[in-house]
This record gives C-alpha cells, structure tokens and sequence, in this order.
C-alpha cells in the first residue's frame, strides 16, 4: 500500500533488498532492511511513535504537555516530528557531539535543544535528562533507554516484517544503542523461529565518550536483556567507515556510519557460516541514511582521516 | 607472541598511564592475572565475585567475552583484549 491518512501512517512497512555482491557466496546471502525509509528517515521512528501512543494511552501525555527525553539525535529528530502533528512541546538532551545536521534537524521541527557535556557521551544526558525531569515533574519523560514500548515497537512490526519477508532468515543482526530494537526483533524472532542467531553490533568511540569518573556511573539501559543475544561485536569508527564506503561502492546503499558497524559484523558472522559450508540469510538494520553524516567528512577522503575526525562524536 | 591488551581510560592509574599492556595466557582470566602481577589492583576493578564487574565489557578481537564463554573464553597468541566501561549508546 502506498496511500497513507498522514506522514505518521507511513510509519514501518520498510524494503529489505539483497546485497548480491556483498554476500560471500550464493548459499550466505546478506539483507539490508531500509529503515531511513521511515517518515524521518530513521528506524527511530517506530520506538518514538510507540512510546508516545503508550504515554496518550496511559493517560501521561496530553494536548500541550511537553515531552522530555535524553538523545543523541535519530530519536529526537522522530518525536519532534510527531510531537508537532499532535500538538506537543519537546525538550530534547542531546550530547554536544553529534553532528551539526542533527541539531538544525531538531531545530527546524521546533524542539528545544538542552546541550549535555561530549565527555560521557550519551550517559551525561541520561543524566541531564533526569535532573531535569526531577526540577519539571510536569514534563514527560518517555525515556527510550527502559521504555518497554520501544521494544514491543520492534516486537510488533520489525521482527515480523523481517520473517515476512525472508521465512528463510538464520542471523539477525542490528546496532546496539537503547538495545530496543535487538530486544524486541529477538524476542519475536525467538518465538516465531527459535534457532534465528541475534547478534549484536555497538558502536566503539574514541576515548572522550568513555570518560567515566568512576565505574559505577557505567550504564546498561533497563530494556538490555542478554538473553536474547548470540553474540555482540564493537566496532570501531574506521571499520564502521569502511563498510558503510563499501556498501555503497558495491551496492549504491547510501547508509549512515552506524549502518557500516552493523554490517562489519553482518559480515563477519556470514563469512564464518561461509567457512562452515552452512546455508544463512543474514538480514540487518539499515538504521539511517548517510544525509545527516555529511558534514562530518565521512564518505571523502582516506578512512584514516576521516575515522580521526570521529574520533570523540557520537557517530552513531 | 602474546596478547595486547587495551585499557580504558579509567583504569590507567593501574597501568601507570599505558594505553595498552602486553600479556600472556590462553583464557580471558589468564590474561587478567597476568596483568594482574604487574598492575597490582586492576583484577579487582574488573571482577567481582568471580564474574565479570557489571559496568565492564570486554571483547577479544571486537567480539563480547560474555557470549564466548565469559573469563573463561578462549584468548590465543597475537588477540587483542580490549576492556571498555559500559556507557549508554542510543
């Protein structure tokens, strides 16, 4: 279907398509889902928009309350877009290293912007975030990191579009952040075809992001649930690079970084059932396209360069 | 040959502020203890109670100890041993 009520019915229903000259062999076959092909652009906008219809629901948001939430961009930019067609404010805590597109994105959809230190990363405005929840009890914190809805979001509509369309799926893999969309597609995936392999791949900064003053400000969102994985790979800023170079050199995908740590490790879980002489289809999360990564130099130049420019920015 | 093991940030007061250390053995604990007899005090800020500390995640080759097998995963001659905190991504 192709006619939609409003933008925020468009929602989900995202293409997977083949890689055929990524894959490794004709038995190990690799599928991207295209998730920038969301109403923002992101796979962001299934958790945003869950959470928000479980707060009307539960009788949290109204008709001019303000939204609040910790974020280092996709889910921001989702909400601000569904917070203006419902009629909602939304304060936004994003971490001041995120790339310039971002912030103007939010801007331009009317969000307020409260900047949280680089040094931390994300774990600073989680905790900006709370502080400012504490001092405006009026606000409403969806808050993505233990929001069950921004699972079940991927429980209900990825997981079963991803067996829809590939029954024949054996991996899983996808980029973990809030740990909601592996959570929520590996729960569903595990009932619905228990011998599918979810596998993890997160993001590995440079060292500013680790900046902890002691561990015990180290931080697992509530929704992480270890159960479910297989396996969990880091990735780093150069091979993240490299991939998403590659996957659009040989297969014309424009995909944001994060999209290029995903598929490192796609890529590394089908080579090994290639060298296993096993049959697989590995599909993985397109989470975003490359339009809001421009600015930060990754598709020019050497990967060394651009690798060093993100070093100490939240690339995914 | 041995196996380099890369230190977060934080736990350099232990490494007298190296990056990375070299050390040997054949599983995740091993190769703690080894570090562990030179960088008095860094075991007890990776391990508790004879798991892995909560907020510590550490990956041999890229991949997560936890799914391998955990402190007693497989390290062999030429891996690298990288231990990162746990910090919110999303």
């Amino acid at each position: 279907m192709a006619r939609f009520e409003s933008l925020l019915d468009a929602l989900g229903g995202t293409p997977l398509v083949g890689l055929p000259r990524l894959s490794p062999t004709h038995d190990v076959r690799l599928w991207a889902k295209l998730e920038d092909r969301n109403p923002t652009g992101s796979i962001k906008d299934r958790p945003a928009l869950a959470m928000i219809e479980a707060a009307e629901r539960e009788g949290k948001l109204r008709r001019g309350s303000t939204i609040l939430e910790p974020t280092s961009g996709n889910t921001g930019i989702s909400l601000a877009m569904a917070a203006k067609l419902k009629g909602y404010g939304l304060v936004c805590v994003m971490p001041e290293n995120t790339s310039t597109e971002r912030k103007q994105l939010l801007q331009a959809y009317g969000a307020r912007i409260v900047f949280s230190p680089a040094a931390g990363g994300s774990n600073e405005a989680v905790r900006r975030a709370k502080e400012l929840a504490k001092a405006n009890p009026e606000w409403v914190m969806l808050y993505q990191y233990g929001n069950p809805a921004n699972a079940d979001a991927h429980y209900r509509g990825t997981g079963p579009e991803l067996l829809k369309d590939l029954p024949t799926l054996t991996h899983f893999v996808g980029g973990l952040g809030t740990t909601g969309t592996l959570v929520g597609v590996g729960r569903y995936l595990h009932e619905a075809k228990p011998d599918v392999q979810i596998i993890a791949a997160e993001p590995r900064y440079g060292e500013l992001v680790y900046g902890l003053r002691n561990l015990d400000e180290g931080f697992v969102p509530e929704l992480y649930d270890a159960s479910v994985l297989n396996g969990r790979y880091s990735v780093g800023a150069y091979d993240a690079l490299r991939r998403t170079r590659e996957l659009l050199e040989h297969e014309g995908i424009f995909a944001g970084i994060s999209t290029g740590a995903v598929l490192h490790a796609a890529l590394a879980v089908a080579e090994k059932a290639a060298a296993r002489g096993e049959q697989a289809d590995v599909a993985f999360v397109v989470a975003d396209a490359g339009w809001k990564y421009l600015s930060t130099g990754a598709y020019a130049g050497s990967l060394d360069e651009a690798a060093e420019r993100l070093d100490g920015q939240l690339w995914a | 040959m041995a196996v380099t093991v890369s230190i977060p940030t934080i736990l350099r007061t232990h490494t007298g502020g190296e990056k990375s250390v070299e050390a040997k053995g054949t599983t995740v604990l091993e190769v703690i203890d080894d570090v562990e007899s030179r960088h008095a005090g860094i075991k007890g800020r990776l391990v508790k109670e004879e798991k892995l500390h909560r907020f510590i995640n550490v990956y041999v080759n890229d991949e997560d100890v936890r799914f391998a097998g955990g402190l007693e995963a497989e390290v062999k001659d030429g891996d690298t041993l990288t231990i990162l905190p746990a910090v919110a991504g999303g």
